[in-house]
């Protein structure tokens, strides 16, 4: 209590006197500046003087005399000159040593001005600030407190505690450890007690066993990839993502409990700002801004994923697209993108797919042109659609492999996916070259033509060997070749 | 006992006053022995600037002087390592003293309020 009354000393008043003094500061540097500057263009004007002074030998002038009069005289003896050293010493000297001197004495008076500017600028800068924290006090501006109260001080951490800052620090996953134990709400109270320690304890020991059940689950079903270490905060998330629907603001379906599990490994913070605004409350003790009081809650991880197009879906989408997709197609081996572990960046290509027409497609590679159908390179050309899956079976590379081909096969044959066969060695070449015979319409695919700048993945080598009887080739060749091979065939 | 506590602190805030003019009166003093310094390394500078032909005056009164360049310039070194030692010895212990005693009654004073 004693620490927000102590935070809430931002009077006004204080802080615009804080202000009227910078600005006073900031006064007098300007005053000392216009100062400055004066002697400057003194020190200019008499270097001017002493330049033209030894022009002539004598001037005539109007001599003053006293503060009222002036008398005609001459002024002679022009490269004669007495100069104020300084500290009551004076040098007589020519009239371009005391221009040196001059030069001297305006160096240091630069310096001075220098320094002026940089103090000015400092508070100005300052001055700044403080008008800020004015708003801030006199809550005119936009400005909210955001105060998050703990009430306990012992509780779980994540990882050690160092030992220096045990006695004062807050463990960082306090608070979320705090909302917990409010009976799972999707709304915490801020101010709620814990239970007894052993009881914390004997539930951490509970909630691993169930953690590591779940994560068992995870393991068949493509769990996603974040790490287990903090098996302290993992207690509190986990008591989150019991499906007992005590998250009203997560998804709380039954079919996810793997996955908020491992989404909620991550706490987030959320403003309740619902239950808790003491700002209208606070205002007899002098609070002069509005504030948010909030706790840690646990939120899942929202992945956003590129489904095609420049689109993003948010986790919770993403899942229920693909939950729908698994009703529809068992076949489809292509799980939800947020519980695939990803494992090699090829599996990044398994998540980025598209959904064409209900399917998913796998995405082609924005570095080939869809629309080169004659081209040379063995990879881009697509014509029509028995070719497209075809060829941007091309494109993907072996780790799209399982969906491309579902897709395609999908597609053009109709057969149920096969599981093809990864092999274990990949080899540039897998010995076999079919060539395309540009006078039949066969649809067997050849490899020959590969500009070395795209990789040749064997997967889809293998691919076609299998399939060739089937595809359409998506190449051509020249003319010449072709009719050589016809010739030889 | 509230006579007592009301003759304490009025020893207290004398006492701070005390100091508070004491340490005004050293800030004072050292900011003219600085100007003082900066004054005469400016001289020095420029008597190095001359050479031996122009004549050196040293006011003394309503009266210029002569002096030797030489002679001048000994004279302001002199000085100068004067204004530094003044500087050094005399006020820098005496300051920093002086600062931490207007701070300790500083606290005492809000404490006593």
């Amino acid at each position: 209590m004693a620490e927000r009354n102590k935070r809430k000393n931002l009077h006004p008043l204080e802080v615009s006197r804080l202000r009227d003094e910078q600005v006073k500061v900031v006064t007098g540097c300007q005053d000392q500046i216009q100062h400055w500057k004066k002697v400057q263009s003194d020190y200019e004007a008499l270097q001017q003087r002493l330049s033209t002074l030894p022009n002539k030998l004598s001037y005539d002038i109007m001599v003053p005399f006293g503060p009222l009069a002036f008398m005609p005289g001459k002024l002679v003896h022009t490269n004669e000159v007495t100069v104020l050293l300084g500290d009551n010493w004076f040098a007589k000297c020519s009239a371009k040593q005391a221009s040196n001197l001059v030069e001297h004495r305006k160096k240091h008076v630069k310096n001075a001005l220098d320094d002026l500017y940089k103090v000015v600028k400092n508070f100005e800068a300052r001055v700044g600030f403080t008008e800020d924290l004015e708003k801030l006090s006199s809550e005119k501006g936009d400005f909210v407190d955001i105060i998050e109260e703990v009430e306990n001080e012992e509780i779980l951490t994540k990882g050690k505690q160092r030992t220096a800052h045990k006695p004062y620090s807050r463990p960082k996953n306090q608070d979320v450890f705090d909302t917990n134990f409010e009976g799972g709400e999707g709304d915490p109270k801020a101010t709620s007690g814990i239970l007894p320690e052993e009881e914390l304890w004997a539930r951490l020991d509970e909630l691993e066993m169930q953690e590591e059940l779940l994560d068992q689950k995870d393991r068949m079903s493509y769990s996603a990839d974040t790490n287990g270490d903090d098996t302290t905060s993992s207690s509190s998330e986990e008591e989150k993502e019991h499906p007992s629907g005590n998250l009203p603001c997560l998804h709380g379906e039954e079919g996810w409990p793997p996955v908020t599990q491992e989404d909620s490994r991550l706490i987030t913070c959320q403003v309740n700002g619902n239950g808790q605004h003491h700002s209208d409350d606070e205002d007899d003790e002098g609070s002069c801004v509005p504030t948010i009081y909030f706790t840690h809650t646990v939120e899942p991880k929202r992945v956003r994923i590129n489904t095609g197009r420049n689109t993003t879906l948010k986790f919770s989408e993403r899942k229920e697209e693909a939950k729908r997709k698994r009703k529809n197609s068992n076949g489809n081996g292509h799980s939800v993108p947020g519980l695939t572990k990803i494992k090699t960046p090829a599996d990044l290509y398994r998540l980025f797919v598209d959904v064409v027409n209900g399917e998913l497609v796998p995405r082609k590679s924005i570095l080939k042109s869809r629309s080169r159908e004659d081209s040379m390179c063995s990879d881009t050309s697509e014509s029509s659609d028995d070719r497209r899956g075809f060829c941007r079976n091309l494109s993907h590379d072996e780790s799209t492999h399982s969906d491309t081909s579902e897709g395609v096969l999908q597609e053009e044959e109709n057969s149920p996916s096969k599981p093809l066969p990864l092999p274990g060695v990949f080899e540039a070449f897998s010995g076999t070259v079919v060539e395309k015979d540009p006078t039949l319409p066969s649809l067997i695919p050849h490899l020959t033509i590969v500009s070395p700048a795209l990789p040749t993945i064997p997967e889809r080598k293998a691919e076609e060997v299998v399939l060739q009887v089937q595809k359409e080739p998506c190449k051509r060749m020249s003319k010449f070749k072709a009719a050589r091979m016809q010739q030889q065939i | 006992m509230a006579d007592i506590i009301q003759k304490k602190l009025q020893t207290e805030v004398e006492k701070y006053q005390q100091i508070q003019k004491d340490l005004s009166k050293s800030m004072s003093a050292r900011q003219k022995l600085e100007a003082q310094l900066t004054e005469n390394n400016i001289v020095k500078e420029e008597l190095d600037l001359l050479d031996s032909q122009n004549l050196v005056y040293k006011l003394i009164g309503p009266v210029l002087v002569k002096q030797d360049l030489e002679e001048a310039k000994g004279t302001v070194g002199k000085r100068l390592e004067y204004i530094n030692g003044e500087m050094t010895h005399r006020h820098t212990e005496v300051l920093a003293g002086l600062q931490q005693e207007y701070q300790k009654s500083q606290g005492k004073v809000p404490v006593k309020v």
